[in-house]
């Protein structure tokens, strides 16, 4: 009875845990980095128009969040557990950043005086950003306590925080046109510069702390597949600062996105198979194989559906946005 | 001491974001459904007043969704951030009905708000139409597929304990454990009251001031046409899942009740209709009791045995029990005022055939609809309070004890999260009735004309 599901199954679920951690972040993140540049834009009318072209998607982009915790729950209940118990105070803070967020964006519309909903959306991005970013760094760390644990933590807050203000400023230049597409572009070119820069730093740091990273790095196939990783990551660079500033509109986030999955392969591919890197691996987190199976059915099989009413969404309301009267 | 304040924290912490949240899905669940209703209606009749209607109820409903929204993050997550034993424990039923309830429900109501709420002009009549019907539907089945996680944790079944957490030998046995039918039932209708409720009782308020009087008697009818089935229908269910209380779960019957002692054969089991349970003692203080009539309430005979909760181990009985007697008292009571007021006003309907100016001079039954609208929210709390204070010292009734459930936080650091929490709500809960009361005194816009959508369009707003 006390069998182990097989691999094949378990490597399943991991991808597809994957995919929708993939999907969460890039959608969530450009939200998130549409609310962190929020903060720097000094008109009202600008940011008006910045929760604008999100207001109809963030509370889908942010289900995935939601998708994620039940499939984790389910197939690694042992991950769910140890996580999110291990990680209570910036999990709690997340939760709060993302209450503020969405709090304010649905709140905002409806108010006279708009200054302190737009402070909340911005504050709550910031917030729900960095702590996500903790959370990674703490995850790569395998949990270890430390100053050098903790300043890598801090680099990994920035990293992701400048990559979900990457990804809101590419999707900023899809969505607006005139004055708001022009600052967008400035945003894009910064924030792919500090993307890159804590992208290089973290892979490094990645390498130098963590054990399983670093024996992972020493397999002859694994080193050739993230060698090829890291030219496409370069690749998508330098398609990001070229598309945005020779005025592409959709080029300059599906280059920030390619950027990004590139990235997140990397790092998935360092730490397999463990779920947290030294502490546990994918096997010993797992549910049995009924359960594993049942959800694919339950789950897996919607996966592809999800997508496709929420990919329809974003094509209902697709091209730029013009302001909205009140 | 200190394993016992955590437990405490967390269960509190537990319990606040728990009774928080529900209060908003159940009226998504039911003002979404009568969305459906309405923009069905206007679909099939062309008559732009139930177009009227779609767009005016629905501003309630972006407020109400989006604090059902963010009040619900902190729910996904709080299994494992405080309760880290349950989540080993239980994950691989648990967290894989939470699993589904993100994937078939919650992602559907996301995934199509978007559409509903902005999409009119964008998409084809019948395609929005649609949109409303997946929010309606997906907000339905995840309440559905969260009663069968909760229903599992009350009566658990179809799994078996390996290595230290339960393993599932039976999906059947364990969707279908002996309280889900009742738990989502119960639930489901609860939420469609709520709901009823809401629209009735802000009809009624328009009609008391006669302010767009022909407009809210439309909603008003229709609510208490539902209500007229529902209303009883709800009953049955409550009293149907009471029974099944006492053959589950005797402690939590006996609690609810303040039974102390089990019934000798031949003998029928007295009902307190009023007392004081006294644990220390293991006695009511005092009691106004009905002779028989608990039999009859619990096993539908006049000398059906009930557990008393003297005869249960100390250990194991639920604690608070006041508070589990009075919850109970004001739920059932709720829902038979419920059922009377529904019935009293069928009746004046008839007798004036529903003429405007006839159901506008009954001004005590609009106003008792107006004062009714905050009841069926304290129902669904004392409901809840009743399902989860009631399954104590349990988290899954009979197998894990709530005290080997909690996760070893500081005490210091869930006290944070609490106040968060609580500064977070009252935020929440003020911001919503400042925009509530806003929509409430704008009305209706009675010149509002349906948008053409022409494919041609562009897709600008």
């Amino acid at each position: 009875m006390n069998a182990t599901a097989p691999t094949t199954l378990i490597q399943i679920w991991f991808c597809l845990i994957g995919l929708m951690l993939v999907l969460y972040v890039v959608t969530d993140g450009f939200d998130l980095g549409i609310g962190i540049l929020s903060l720097v834009t000094a008109e009202e009318k600008d940011r008006s128009m910045m929760m604008q072209t999100i207001g109809h998607v963030w509370d889908a982009n942010e289900t995935w969040l939601v998708v994620l915790g039940g499939a984790l729950f389910g197939a690694f209940p042992i991950a769910y557990a140890m996580l999110l118990s291990q990680l209570y105070v910036p999990v709690m803070v997340m939760i709060g950043g993302l209450i503020l967020r969405g709090a304010s964006i649905e709140f905002r519309h409806p108010a006279h005086r708009r200054r302190w909903w737009d402070i909340g959306f911005g504050v709550g991005s910031v917030i729900a950003a960095l702590s996500q970013g903790v959370i990674l760094g703490r995850v790569i760390t395998g949990l270890a306590p430390g100053a050098v644990s903790g300043a890598f933590t801090a680099l990994t807050a920035l990293g992701v925080g400048s990559g979900y203000a990457l990804l809101g400023a590419t999707y900023l230049i899809q969505k607006t046109s005139g004055h708001l597409e022009h600052t967008a572009r400035k945003y894009a070119m910064a924030s792919a510069l500090t993307t890159v820069a804590a992208a290089i730093l973290v892979s490094a740091g990645t390498m130098v702390l963590s054990p399983v990273a670093h024996s992972s790095w020493a397999q002859p196939r694994v080193f050739h597949i993230l060698v090829l990783l890291g030219a496409v990551s370069a690749l998508a660079f330098g398609w990001v600062l070229h598309a945005t500033q020779r005025g592409g509109v959709q080029s300059p986030f599906r280059a920030s996105v390619l950027l990004f999955v590139a990235s997140f392969g990397g790092l998935a591919l360092s730490l397999f198979p463990d779920l947290i890197p030294g502490k546990l691996s994918l096997v010993q987190a797992a549910s049995s194989p009924s359960t594993l199976v049942f959800m694919l059915i339950g789950i897996g099989v919607l996966v592809p559906v999800m997508m496709g009413y929420n990919f329809y969404q974003y094509f209902v309301f697709r091209g730029k946005m013009e302001p909205q009267q009140h | 001491m200190s394993v016992d304040s955590i437990v405490n924290l967390s269960r509190a912490q537990f319990a606040m974001t728990a009774l928080f949240h529900i209060l908003w899905p159940i009226l998504t669940i039911s003002l979404s459904a009568f969305l459906f209703l309405v923009e069905a209606m206007w679909v099939r009749t062309r008559d732009v007043m139930y177009y009227r209607h779609a767009r005016f109820w629905a501003k309630l409903l972006v407020l109400n969704f989006a604090v059902g929204v963010v009040s619900g993050i902190p729910m996904e997550f709080q299994f494992g951030t405080n309760w880290e034993g349950f989540s080993r424990y239980t994950g691989e039923f648990f967290g894989n009905i939470l699993g589904f309830e993100g994937a078939m429900a919650f992602m559907l109501e996301a995934g199509f708000i978007g559409v509903m709420l902005y999409g009119w002009g964008r998409v084809p009549r019948g395609v929005h139409l649609f949109a409303t019907a997946m929010v309606a539907l997906g907000s339905s089945i995840s309440a559905f597929w969260i009663m069968v996680a909760n229903s599992w944790m009350q009566t658990p079944a179809g799994v078996t304990l390996t290595g230290g957490k339960l393993i599932v030998t039976d999906y059947v046995a364990a969707i279908f454990n002996p309280d889900m039918v009742w738990g989502v039932g119960h639930m489901w209708v609860a939420a469609l009251e709520t709901g009823a409720f809401v629209i009735a009782g802000i009809s009624a308020f328009y009609l008391y001031r006669r302010r767009n009087p022909e407009f809210f008697l439309r909603s008003f009818k229709l609510a208490l046409a539902a209500l007229l089935v529902i209303a009883p229908l709800q009953i049955w269910l409550g009293d149907s899942s009471g029974g099944d209380v006492f053959r589950s779960q005797p402690a939590k019957g006996a609690a609810i009740e303040g039974f102390w002692h089990t019934n000798q054969p031949g003998e029928g089991a007295a009902w307190a209709l009023l007392a004081w349970p006294n644990q220390a003692e293991q006695k009511n203080d005092w009691a106004l009791e009905l002779p028989n009539m608990l039999s009859v309430l619990g096993t539908h005979s006049l000398t059906g045995r009930v557990t008393g909760l003297a005869d249960i181990p100390r250990a194991n009985q639920p604690p608070m029990l006041p508070l589990l007697f009075y919850a109970f008292r004001a739920m059932a009571g709720i829902g038979f005022w419920f059922m009377l007021l529904a019935f009293w006003s069928a009746f004046v309907w008839r007798k004036t055939r529903g003429r405007l100016e006839a159901m506008l001079s009954h001004r005590a039954l609009l106003l008792a609809w107006v004062f009714s609208i905050p009841l069926p929210y304290v129902a669904v709390e004392a409901g809840w309070i009743i399902r989860e204070v009631g399954r104590q010292p349990w988290a899954v009734y009979g197998l894990l004890r709530t005290a080997d459930s909690a996760s070893n936080v500081p005490v210091t650091t869930i006290s944070a999260s609490i106040v968060m929490f609580l500064l977070f709500y009252l935020v929440l809960i003020s911001t919503f009735f400042i925009f509530a009361r806003k929509w409430l005194k704008q009305g209706p816009d009675l010149a509002a004309t349906p948008p053409v959508f022409t494919a041609l369009r562009p897709a600008q707003p």
